[in-house]
């Protein structure tokens, strides 16, 4: 399984550093929305800066926000990655091996959990030449990035699961398009949820976005850090992999 | 012993059965065809054998195990190469056949496959990325992974499709020697006539799901009847004189032209010497051939057949759905 799995995964990386293209992409996607949205408010006054974003700098607050949406929508490679894998007839080639196809799903999971995670120095050197200053805390910044990759594990795993059966390109698509706005959205991940009505701010509570944002957050502008984060991403991490076992198992087609 | 057996197999989609009751046997070390045209069931076969798919009915056998009961028993033994090239075009040849030996758990690859990439002179491109290659070098680098794991079996769908002259003639040599070198069953399907003549030692011909007929091509062109001499003649000739004549089956008179059909090529020159040459302007010998055995067999040609295909994928993707 294990030596499967890396060959797999080797494989999913290679082809992501192989393509000039999609690296330069990736480089500068994130810069896009630091640099356009994060300064879209730096006209505000100061005092209603501090009061709702508790940071006189917006990028300071959108920063973790912007990772967590960068995992949810890298995420969606995953089953885009399955898709084109069946149309060239890749996955014929793995399925009459016998690889566990476990480790064929888990490839897809880590190869788009790791470009989600590629971006994330990327976006925060960018941050900190925005004048972000993020404090020395590395043991805050470790379980940042653990709850980055957990969450971009589920995020991955939920999409691949739609995948597992067909080998339609345009499904991912439109589900992608649908969910990931509610989902950012309706996470604190752009916005803190204060000005939410009641409903949005019930969704916020059991959106993955917001549990990574508020660890990042944690670390940026030095405030509590809650360990329930981490368990919530945790939890949510767990259920999708069991679901994407299963799934593989019983639905995984060649075509 | 036989390294694949088949019997009664049976792959419904919806109402439509892609094989209906199919039975055969292919020895071990043998090159066996499946013969027919687009849509008779050949793919399906393979999807079968090689595990990806399950048949819904009957059972099959492959390298002596079970394939609906102990696929990855069947795997270890199995080498698949597709009618598609599919190869990695991103990766180098060495990065694709080693994720090959990783998915197929082999220890030790690195010797076997670089002795691979020499056998099919590709050596100097064990480094380049695949994207680059010509379709021949792909086809050998995908022949050279699936003998990676010394596969007892090894199937071949489509060998030839699309490749010209001089790539399907290197393909059969090498096909022919690898069967020969690495003593591997070879389990191929085509549509192509003159493929199965040249390269199998045993053909079966399949037709709308079902099998036809199994046999050497020598066994299957006797079973047209055999060859043909067709005389174009300039006078009124006398029919009465071949009664007696070594080997020959049925004569036809009709429009100038006599048809003469013998068991045996080798009765031909027993004819020539009973005909009066005088009264003859030419002379065509028509040997058998899978052509006419494919004719004889299913009552169309293999052209003809093959017309159907597109009203058969539209029926299985209507099934699917």
């Amino acid at each position: 399984m294990i030596r499967e799995l890396w060959a797999l995964y080797e494989r999913e990386v290679k082809k992501t550093y192989r393509n000039v293209a999609v690296v330069f992409i990736m480089v500068v996607q994130p810069i896009m929305w630091l640099v356009f949205f994060g300064n879209s408010l730096s006209g505000s006054p100061s005092s209603f800066l501090q009061g709702f974003f508790r940071t006189s700098n917006y990028v300071a607050f959108l920063l973790p926000g912007q990772l967590s949406t960068t995992m949810l929508f890298t995420g969606m490679f995953g089953s885009m990655s399955i898709i084109q894998d069946k149309r060239f007839g890749y996955m014929k080639r793995l399925l009459v091996t016998k690889a566990p196809r476990e480790a064929i799903f888990l490839s897809k999971v880590l190869g788009s959990t790791t470009r989600g995670l590629i971006q994330a120095p990327i976006m925060i050197a960018v941050g900190l030449a925005f004048g972000v200053t993020i404090p020395f805390n590395p043991l805050g910044i470790f379980e940042w990035i653990l709850g980055l990759m957990m969450l971009g594990i589920g995020i991955s795993s939920l999409y691949s699961i739609i995948t597992m059966k067909s080998a339609d390109w345009q499904t991912p698509n439109v589900v992608a398009n649908m969910v990931n706005l509610p989902l950012m959205f309706s996470s604190t991940s752009i916005f803190p949820s204060t000005l939410f009505p009641w409903w949005m701010k019930g969704l916020s509570e059991v959106n993955p976005l917001t549990y990574s944002s508020n660890i990042g957050r944690a670390v940026v502008l030095g405030s509590q850090f809650n360990p329930m984060n981490l368990v919530f991403l945790l939890v949510f991490c767990l259920v999708m992999l069991t679901g994407g076992f299963l799934a593989c198992r019983k639905w995984l087609t060649a075509e | 012993m036989a390294s694949i057996v088949v019997k009664g197999l049976t792959k419904a989609y919806g109402n439509f059965k892609a094989l209906d009751d199919v039975s055969f046997e292919v020895e071990e070390g043998e090159i066996f065809s499946l013969l027919g045209p687009n849509g008779a069931g050949k793919t399906t076969t393979i999807k079968v054998l090689t595990t990806l798919t399950p048949p819904t009915g009957g059972e099959a056998y492959v390298a002596g195990f079970n394939v609906v009961r102990q696929p990855n028993k069947v795997r270890e033994r199995i080498s698949w190469v597709s009618a598609e090239v599919i190869l990695d075009d991103d990766l180098t040849a060495m990065e694709n056949l080693k994720i090959q030996a990783s998915l197929q758990g082999l220890s030790d690859w690195k010797d076997r496959a670089r002795a691979l990439l020499d056998y099919f002179d590709l050596t100097n491109f064990t480094n380049q990325r695949v994207g680059k290659f010509s379709t021949g070098m792909r086809k050998k680098l995908e022949i050279a992974m699936a003998l990676l794991n010394s596969p007892e079996v090894i199937f071949i769908d489509e060998p030839t499709i699309g490749l010209d002259v001089a790539t399907r003639r290197m393909l059969w040599d090498l096909i022919r020697n690898v069967n020969k070198k690495y003593s591997v069953t070879v389990f191929l399907t085509t549509h192509y006539m003159e493929e199965a003549d040249q390269l199998c030692h045993r053909i079966a011909i399949i037709n709308r799901g079902k099998i036809v007929a199994v046999g050497t091509p020598a066994e299957l062109k006797a079973k047209a009847g055999g060859t043909v001499v067709v005389f174009e003649l300039s006078q009124g000739f006398d029919g009465e004189n071949l009664k007696g004549v070594k080997g020959v089956l049925e004569s036809q008179l009709k429009d100038g032209t006599l048809s003469v059909t013998l068991d045996d090529e080798s009765h031909v020159v027993d004819l020539l010497r009973a005909i009066d040459l005088k009264k003859v302007k030419s002379v065509k010998i028509l040997k058998p051939s899978l052509d006419t055995a494919f004719l004889k067999l299913t009552g169309s040609t293999i052209e003809e057949a093959e017309v159907d295909y597109r009203k058969f994928y539209a029926m299985i993707r209507r099934a699917t759905r």
